[in-house]
């Protein structure tokens, strides 16, 4: 009986406290519970900038014609719903507002980090606008709340995400004043878009500003607000203000299409449309933005081919230039720079919203623009030529927005959203349209919305004839 | 039956008398081992004998007329009309009613069977061992009722995926494996990967129970529902595999016996292709660099010119004429530089793809030495399996070493040890799902039928050796060679499991025992990535180390004692599990120098992504088995488990959790006074509960390491939503059962009934991404899951020496979903897609009143009747409103296996019905839409009119009128098998399959005789098949299908799944 005396002792100690160590077993050793800012401020400027470019070349490229696809080209047909490669920036916009919005929260909540609060109000406001330009009403004030249990939010009206409180316009105000009124000691560390510089920020913030402004110019009267910022002058003016970064040549952080296979590559040629617009403007930067087809010349193919009916051989068309494939390094991720803001300017004082001379805006741009694209401005490029502003024929706001898309190339939707605004540059009419030939307005809210925020959803969807790609934002003039 | 039994009765009557006459034979049991002491009478006279030790009788009747009856304590008795016959070889047929017939319960407390409230199903050594298979799991296919087994789809060493009872579960539906009393594990870690189309695919490297080797075991008894598991605590909800390996006891002295298999394996099914036209578009093609340099060479689509036609075509494999005279091959494009490429005829090759498999082979040997001794006894055994795969460059190596030790230094001590060391190793395990490492994205989806696979096998570009590959296309494809040859992903896994036990019989009545388990493994796999390949220019290699360790040690108290009536057995016990699991895969996705295939060969910075989980569970639980007069037993349990994955950082105050069963059993035929053709019958019934927790670290919320800018970190919040107040999963179940037997055990009707609901599921519910994550940990959702099993077994005849005994096992099952989490419409469990593309996915969701297993996709428009409606151009209208496919699972299933013996032959042969359930094929989608299948040969110039309708009314009144508009044949194909819906592309999975057939012979060491072949030794050799035959309604493929998503299996989907074998050989078997 000893024994079974001594047994039973054994039993009762191992299970005298049956959930000792528990909580230290439980707790993950892989990942921790809480990060730095400076970690999250670098993940969303990098993973951002790294998706969206990825985007503006695969889906962005073609929805603005300045490529097409030779294959596996629904989504260049306009079935937006079905593309192969990129054509769905929603997962990447929220999840990068989501670790921003954790960036912002920590910022607030300890005083020691109060020096991300800028950077993180600037970063919602920019991913913001990228996100209703694309879509129009989205869920934003609701958003990004499933840990405090709101897992569907509502979507909100794109004018209220422009002009609420804590919506576009009141966050970059925010983010200024946040930075102006910073007194800490403490550097913004993880920024890898201006090294730690606040005031590479508030250039940031006032050219997003202006931006936000001229795209609602059509709903609202913006011209004071514009005049103010151009007057105070702390906007975005040389490429070396460029809220930009560099990719690099080898992995991990080149540009996406560098790792890819070749065929992915090679499925995208220039777009009948760029190559009338180089051919107009006898454009120096084709050579960097194209290469030249297997017959020594630069040629595009009409966007939206029905692949099942053309023979095609790709290897007549011009492929993307080598900085898209086999020197990344030359590319930069592109928030905003120092060329689209002065065509912003431009425009504003062509349409009179501000005092200043357009022409010298535009020209700014332009040399900026050459610049920004490594090719050395033609003499007679901004003189003889059909670039020549106000030349003879030539409408100055055809001018202003055709030179800001070729520029905008592969910087996410951009094109494609000016174009929706402008109607510039003139746009082709597809092969062969999957949407009776209309050009879309906005992008079509992704499945997973319908299938998990269905009752919101519904309401948005109603609000957009049934989630169609043609109904109109309402920054639409 | 009757009337056989009554023509065997006449045949007998009819015989010719004579005089007084020497009858002699050998009595067996059913598996021709002898029987001695079986009692021979003459009837009707005093005359009798019996058999010897080598169950030899030998004995005079009067005449031909005599009845001979031979009977035995355990077996049915047997009554034989001599005849002309003076050889009388009787095989006695076991009643299981009088044999001490025991099963291994929930512990590994040995139950009789007929006592039993639930039902326990168990297979025989012959079983599982006959006709092996590499993967241990595929053995049980078709055999178990309620059992479902799905193979995976790369070939050898590859998982398979087993279910009991279907699918109750959201999340986790893997049975517990468990090997002489304590768990091993049957995980299945596939490589880190992205969705994407670039980086690694997903590798699948076998699941762990594959590993359990067939020749080591002696039984497998098949807990089904939660009253037969629940002590085996939290895994034992989908029930369990109970593996009882093979000890030395039964054998005196020393003994060897050694099986051999070997397999000649060939590819079961190809899909069937068109060959009438060749690679291009619109009937233009010409290859100048396969990379878009000539007409259509940028993709291989097969709508090119047609084939055999005497058209001439610069092709990959024409000749190129160097300046210098030499020649080169078309695809040798950094050799020749662009120069013209000499057309060649477009001919056919239908058998392209049978060629490029090879035979393969699979050789499995087994030696074993048993030995008893007069305090123990043990078993000493070795295995070797060594599979060429019909895949070009594909094998899979293991040896196994077990053994078990069984020791009594005194009689109420019992010390006994179970262990296995088993080494297996690949040399290359071929890639998983859509993309340019699966040959078959080259071979199938977009191997043109123009192509020659044959003059691929030279790989590389001359000259440019290890740097440039040599294929038809470099745009997506890889030479299927090269990725088979270079790009390998090899993997070396050494692996123990066994546990020591000590039993001591303190009295008659009271025992106690402790043991101790381990299942460990290491596991490191490579993958070798060469330059030139798609995904990896300067190519690539990583290194995923794995390792995973289980410990349980636990104590356990019986007490047994007999008061008049009544018998009482109580045991009680506890039980402690710890888990760790270590998985990092290191990995340098591009390389300094070419075909040094080392981590620190990387030309960039390493990435690592690495995972450590660690789990203890706890547990109390008792037992009380109440027996009265022999007719009616109660067993109660009761289970307490904490779990440490339900605490939190900071409180454990979830982590308990207890669940009770009761079930019974009640013997009519020894209450009840049955008709005589009732031998025995029994019902029983059981109500019982488990209770489930989840995986470590779904508690609290964590940021996890991302991509690094400028090798400076990055970090982010994980896509999961967190539950702080998790709380265990509940199984709930009621079962009845009954299990008669008519004419002396010849008909045996074993039926089941059972309905188990499952709520409280810990879910990852997914949540839109605009609330910031994708998926949020909560426990909801109720499901239940009824079904019926049948096994039915039957002797149809029994003639002298011939016996054909047949058993089926019928099951049906479904799994309904009561209530899904608040405020949701759907819930999705998986899902299987093309790279990351959302609109090329099949989910598996189900909703209130769904089954689990539905499947949903996209299609095209159609009518309230099923019409589709086309545009008016005749072009079918893409409909994105997510659509039910149907459900992956059977409507039923049914095995149906069949033993044949006569003297010294067996056979055997097993069909495997299953029926109904769908599955959607990506190789229909691609190969369809690519024009590679037979279903796309008919092109005709006129173009092709869709079935369907158009409507020539308004949306809200249509007027449907039948559609006459043809559009070109190539964009019907391209549209009708779209991938971006797969409604087009779900099949019918139905199918009926020849499983496995062995035909044998023994030979059997003379009697009496002591040499090498003498008394009691025996050879038998048998020729055997496995997976020979299939009806089915799908064309393209092995209907039996698995595929995965990241690191999930998801059923229901053929995901570009390369030819599973059908496999013949011969089998050996010796014992001496």
């Amino acid at each position: 009986m000893k024994k079974l005396l001594y047994i039973y002792a054994v039993g009762a100690l191992l299970f005298a406290s049956c959930t000792k160590d528990f909580e230290a077993i439980n707790t993950n050793p892989n990942a921790p519970i809480e990060v730095q800012p400076s970690l999250l401020l670098r993940q969303v400027i990098y993973d951002y900038g790294e998706q969206m470019s990825y985007e503006g070349f695969t889906a962005g490229n073609p929805l603005g014609q300045y490529m097409t696809m030779v294959d596996f080209n629904l989504f260049d047909r306009h079935s937006l719903t079905q593309p192969q490669y990129g054509g769905n920036p929603w997962p990447v916009v929220y999840k990068n507002l989501r670790d921003n919005e954790l960036l912002l929260n920590t910022s607030r909540e300890n005083p020691a980090q109060a020096v991300y609060e800028g950077p993180a109000l600037i970063m919602k406001a920019y991913m913001a606008q990228a996100l209703t330009d694309m879509y129009g009403d989205v869920p934003y004030f609701e958003a990004l709340q499933g840990k405090s249990g709101n897992v569907s939010p509502v979507y909100d009206s794109q004018e209220d995400i422009y002009l609420a409180e804590n919506g576009i316009l009141d966050n970059l105000n925010r983010g200024i004043e946040a930075i102006e009124n910073y007194t800490g000691a403490a550097s913004l560390d993880g920024d890898i878009l201006f090294n730690g510089a606040l005031a590479g920020w508030l250039r940031f913030a006032n050219s997003l500003k202006i931006k936000a402004l001229m795209r609602i110019s059509a709903k609202q009267d913006v011209s004071t607000e514009l005049q103010a910022i151009v007057d105070a002058g702390v906007y975005i003016k040389t490429n070396a203000e460029n809220a930009t970064y560099d990719f690099t040549d080898n992995q991990p952080n080149n540009f996406r299409m560098a790792s890819l296979r070749q065929g992915d590559f090679n499925i995208y040629v220039m777009s009948a449309t760029m190559d009338q617009i180089m051919d107009r403007y006898v454009d120096p930067r084709v050579s960097v933005l194209f290469r030249k087809s297997a017959n020594d010349t630069y040629n595009g193919l009409l966007n939206g081919q029905d692949a099942s009916q053309s023979s095609i051989t790709v290897s007549d068309y011009s492929f993307a230039g080598t900085s898209f494939r086999e020197s990344t390094g030359d590319l930069d991720a592109n928030f905003i720079t120092a060329w689209e803001t002065q065509f912003w300017l431009a425009e504003a004082a062509l349409k009179g919203y501000i005092s200043d001379n357009a022409q010298t805006f535009y020209e700014s741009g332009v040399e900026l623009a050459f610049e920004y694209w490594m090719t050395d401005l033609p003499e007679s490029y901004l003189t003889l030529d059909s670039a020549a502003y106000g030349a003879f024929g030539q409408d100055p706001m055809e001018q202003i927005i055709t030179q800001k898309w070729i520029a905008n190339t592969i910087n996410g939707y951009e094109g494609w959203i000016e174009y929706n605004r402008t109607g510039f540059p003139k746009f082709k009419t597809l092969a062969a349209s999957l949407n009776n030939g209309l050009i879309p307005s906005r992008l079509p809210y992704p499945t997973d919305e319908q299938a998990l925020n269905a009752t919101n959803f519904g309401a948005a969807a109603a609000n957009t004839n049934g989630n169609n790609v043609n109904a109109k934002m309402w920054w639409q003039p | 039956m009757k009337p056989v039994l009554l023509w065997l009765s006449l045949c007998l009557l009819s015989m010719p008398v004579f005089a007084q006459i020497t009858i002699k034979g050998v009595i067996t049991d059913q598996n021709k081992a002898p029987i001695p002491g079986v009692n021979i009478i003459e009837l009707g006279t005093q005359n009798g004998v019996s058999t010897d030790a080598n169950g030899v009788y030998s004995i005079q009747v009067k005449d031909q007329n005599a009845m001979l009856s031979f009977s035995f304590i355990g077996f049915y008795d047997e009554s034989v009309q001599v005849g002309s016959k003076t050889t009388l070889n009787i095989m006695l047929r076991p009643n299981s009613e009088l044999l001490d017939e025991v099963v291994i319960t929930a512990l590994g407390l040995e139950r009789d069977p007929k006592n039993l409230g639930y039902v326990i199903q168990k297979l025989e050594t012959k079983q599982v061992s006959e006709v092996k298979s590499p993967n241990f799991v595929d053995n049980l296919a078709g055999q178990v009722a309620g059992v479902t087994v799905s193979q995976g789809a790369t070939g050898v060493g590859s998982s398979s995926k087993i279910t009991i009872r279907g699918e109750a579960s959201f999340t986790n539906n893997n049975p517990l494996f468990v090997v002489d009393g304590v768990p091993i594990n049957n995980n299945s870690i596939i490589n880190y990967t992205t969705d994407a189309a670039s980086g690694f695919q997903e590798i699948d490297f076998g699941n762990g129970a594959m590993e359990v080797n067939p020749d080591d075991i002696a039984s497998v008894s098949v807990l089904k529902g939660p009253a037969a598991a629940a002590l085996y605590g939290t895994r034992a909800s989908n029930g369990v595999i109970l593996i009882e390996t093979k000890s030395g006891a039964t054998k005196q002295g020393v003994g060897v016996s050694i099986n051999s298999s070997t397999f000649v394996d060939r590819a079961f099914k190809l899909p069937e292709f068109q060959n009438k036209y060749g690679q291009g578009n619109s009937g233009e093609f010409e290859y100048v660099d396969g990379l878009g340099g000539g007409v259509n060479d940028v993709i291989s689509y097969s709508y090119g010119p047609q084939l055999d036609a005497g058209i001439l075509v610069p092709q990959y494999d024409s000749p190129v004429t160097m300046p210098d005279g030499s020649m080169v091959r078309g695809g040798d494009i950094y050799v020749h530089g662009g120069l013209p490429i000499t057309p060649t005829e477009f001919v056919s090759h239908p058998d392209n793809l049978k060629n490029f498999y090879q035979t393969g082979y699979t050789t499995m040997n087994n030696a074993a030495v048993t030995s008893g001794f007069d305090k123990g006894d043990f078993r000493l055994s070795f295995t070797d399996m060594r599979s060429e795969s019909i895949i070009p460059g594909v094998n899979l190596d293991r040896q196994t070493v077990s053994s078990r030790l069984n020791f009594r230094p005194t009689s109420k001590l019992k010390i006994s040890t179970s262990l296995s060391y088993i080494n297996s190793a690949s040399d290359n395990r071929p890639a998983n799902g859509y993309g340019s490492e699966n040959v078959n994205y080259a071979l199938v989806a977009w191997g043109p039928r123009s192509l020659n696979i044959n003059n691929m096998k030279d790989y590389w570009q001359p000259g440019l050796e290890g740097l440039e590959q040599y294929s038809f296309n470099y745009t997506y494809f890889d030479n299927p060679y090269f990725t088979l040859l270079e790009n390998r992903n090899s993997f070396q896994r050494d692996r123990f499991f066994g546990n020591v036990l000590a039993r001591y019989q303190f009295t008659e009545n009271l025992s106690a025992q402790a043991r101790t388990g381990m299942d460990y493994s290491t596991e490191l796999r490579k993958f070798s990535r060469a330059y030139s390949s798609n995904r990896f220019q300067n190519g690539a290699y990583a290194e995923h180390q794995v390792s995973y360790r289980e410990n349980n040690t636990d104590l356990l108290l019986n007490y047994k004692k007999l008061f008049g009536d009544f018998l009482i057995d109580i045991s009680a016990g506890a039980n402690r599990m710890d888990q760790s699991a270590n998985n990092a895969q290191t990995q340098a996705l591009s390389l300094a120098q070419p075909g040094v295939y080392s981590l620190s060969n990387s030309a960039i910075p390493l990435e690592t992504i690495q995972y450590t989980g660690r789990k203890r569970i706890n547990s109390v639980y008792g037992l009380i088995n109440l027996g009265y007069k022999d007719f009616l037993f109660v067993d109660v349990t009761g289970r307490n488990d904490w779990s440490s994955a339900l605490a939190t950082p900071t409180s454990a105050a979830n982590a308990s959790f207890f669940y009770p069963s009761v079930s019974s059993s009640f013997i009519l035929s020894n209450v009840l006074d049955l008709p005589s053709y009732f031998s025995f019958a029994k019902l029983r019934a059981s109500v019982a509960q488990v209770g489930n927790d989840t995986d470590p670290y779904q508690t609290t919320g964590a940021f996890v390491s991302s991509a690094p800018y400028a090798s400076q970190p990055t970090f982010t919040d994980q896509n999961f939503i967190a539950n702080a107040n998790l709380l265990p999963e509940k199984t709930s179940s009621i079962e009845f059962g009954a299990d008669v037997r008519f004419f002396k055990d010849r008909l045996n009707i074993d039926v089941t009934y059972y309905d188990a609901h499952t709520q409280n599921q810990i879910i990852s519910l997914p949540v839109p991404i605009s609330s910031g994550y994708t998926q949020q940990v909560v426990n909801g959702g109720l499901v239940r899951s009824r079904g019926v099993e049948i096994m039915l077994g039957v002797v149809p005849v029994i003639k002298g020496e011939f016996q054909w005994s047949s058993f089926f096992n019928f099951s049906r099952n479904i799994s309904t979903v009561e209530e899904i989490p608040a405020g949701l419409d759907n819930l999705t469990l998986a899902y299987n897609r093309v790279y990351d593309n959302v609109n090329q996915t099949v989910w598996v969701q189900v909703e209130e009143g769904g089954r689990i297993g539905d499947l949903y996709g996209t299609g095209y428009k159609k009518t309230d009747d099923g019409k589709f409606i086309l545009d008016a151009n005749g072009n079918y209208i893409v409909d994105n409103d997510l659509r039910k496919l149907g459900n992956y699972n059977p409507d039923f299933m049914l095995g149906w296996s069949n033993n044949f013996s006569w003297k010294n032959w067996n056979a055997s042969m097993l069909i495997d019905w299953r029926q109904g359930g769908v599955i959607v094929s990506r190789t229909q989608a691609l190969a369809g839409v690519a024009g590679q299948l037979i279903e796309t040969a008919d092109r005709p110039e006129a173009g092709i009119v869709a079935e369907g309708v158009v409507n020539a009314g308004t949306d809200e009144n249509p007027v449907y009128e039948t559609n006459t508009k043809a559009i070109p044949a190539e964009s019907y194909y391209r549209q009708y098998y779209d991938r971006n819906h797969e409604e087009n592309n779900t099949l019918d999975a139905s199918y009926v399959k020849l499983r496995s057939v062995s035909i044998g012979y023994t030979f059997r060491g003379k009697a009496e005789s002591t040499g090498f072949f003498g008394q009691g030794r025996s050879m038998q050799v048998s020729l055997i098949g496995r997976n020979l035959f299939a009806l089915s309604h799908i064309k393209h493929f092995d209907p039996e299908q698995l595929a995965v998503q990241g690191n999930q299996f998801v059923s229901g989907v053929e995901d570009m799944s390369y030819a599973t074998s059908r496999s013949m050989g011969v089998k050996l078997n010796l014992n001496f």
